[in-house]
């Protein structure tokens, strides 16, 4: 990670001289991290797809504005998270909320595609803002303090949604993992 | 039942300090609730993990018609460009260092062909190769934009 970081440092400073061929390089270790946490949010791989695009356009012409690189996949990630919710809320009416998506998963032993399916649709069963909060923790790794500058808001609000949503997601999950009742909090 | 004191899904989620996860530790040895409480957690968080990660469809095109424009000195840098030269010297070389004692107008013209061929040849497939750059720079500029190219 460390490692990581200080490539991505060389390859921001010579992206803000103009060397392309720099950014690009800044894409391809990004694009994957970006385009799946846009897939989960917007559910839809052209979206996804488009959105990505346009991350990596903005972020390279605000570049210049980076002031800490260090602090460069929080940042981009907070230009994903600004794109990926301007899409959602073109999608739909203004107030209307985000459909509840996917049925319950009954059965244990699940196989890895059927286990992820399941992921899937118990991911889906999130509102948006519990299902970022996952994505961005668990998926992407990010501490608390960096989703709260992603997402601009406290990490109160961070903990609260990541915490309801893990919340839902025990339960929804529990009976595809084949948890014991003691566990899923029956008597 | 888990004690409220403890947060197990910071821990879970690797947010503790080295103080207060060796505390969590600690009590979780010797409390049965919180142990149930911190394995379901850990086995949804595992469980999360299973969603696979999927590839990008297609590299994710990067293009700025301004940086990619060649400067003046990068025409000259393309391996294309080299190829002409080294290729030209070569012949020049080759003819100057393999004329007969007695030099003939005859010879200095078939080399001067020569070298006229292989620089035609060279310059025509290093356009080729621009044609095809910028057919390609277009086409990411239109897809990247969405404006047609002028």
């Amino acid at each position: 990670m460390i490692f990581r970081e200080a490539e991505d440092r060389d390859l921001i400073a010579k992206a803000r001289k103009g060397d392309v061929e720099a950014y690009n390089l800044l894409v391809s270790r990004w694009e994957k991290r970006v385009f799946n946490y846009l897939l989960r949010l917007v559910s839809n791989r052209e979206d996804a797809l488009d959105v990505s695009q346009e991350v990596f356009l903005k972020a390279y012409q605000s570049l210049p504005k980076l002031d800490d690189p260090q602090r460069f996949g929080a940042w981009l990630f907070r230009i994903a998270h600004n794109e990926g919710f301007s899409l959602l809320r073109r999608r739909r009416p203004e107030g209307e909320m985000p459909l509840e998506r996917g049925t319950p998963v009954r059965g244990s032993e699940l196989l890895p595609v059927e286990l992820s399916v399941a992921v899937e649709r118990a991911l889906g069963r999130l509102t948006e803002d519990q299902r970022e909060a996952v994505l961005l923790k668990v998926y992407q790794g990010f501490k608390f303090e960096e989703m709260a500058e992603i997402l601009s808001c406290p990490v109160s609000t961070v903990k609260s949604r990541l915490y309801t949503a893990l919340d839902l997601l025990k339960t929804a999950l529990a009976p595809s993992i084949g948890a014991p009742a003691i566990l899923r909090g029956e008597s | 039942m888990s004690c409220e004191k403890f947060d197990w899904k910071a821990y879970a989620l690797g947010e503790l300090t080295a103080n207060e996860r060796r505390e969590a530790e600690a009590h979780s040895s010797t409390c049965e609730g919180c142990r149930g409480e911190l394995a379901h957690m850990r086995l949804t968080i595992d469980t999360l993990s299973a969603l696979r990660e999927e590839e990008v469809p297609r590299r994710i095109a990067f293009v700025s018609d301004k940086v990619f424009e060649p400067r003046w000195w990068q025409t000259f840098m393309r391996p294309s460009f080299a190829a002409a030269c080294v290729i030209a010297a070569a012949i020049l070389a080759h003819g100057f260092m393999m004329r007969p004692a007695a030099d003939s107008a005859e010879i200095q013209a078939r080399v001067d062909q020569a070298v006229n061929k292989a620089v035609a040849e060279v310059e025509q497939r290093n356009e080729d190769a621009v044609n095809r750059v910028d057919r390609r720079v277009v086409s990411l500029y239109t897809t990247t934009t969405g404006i047609k190219y002028q």
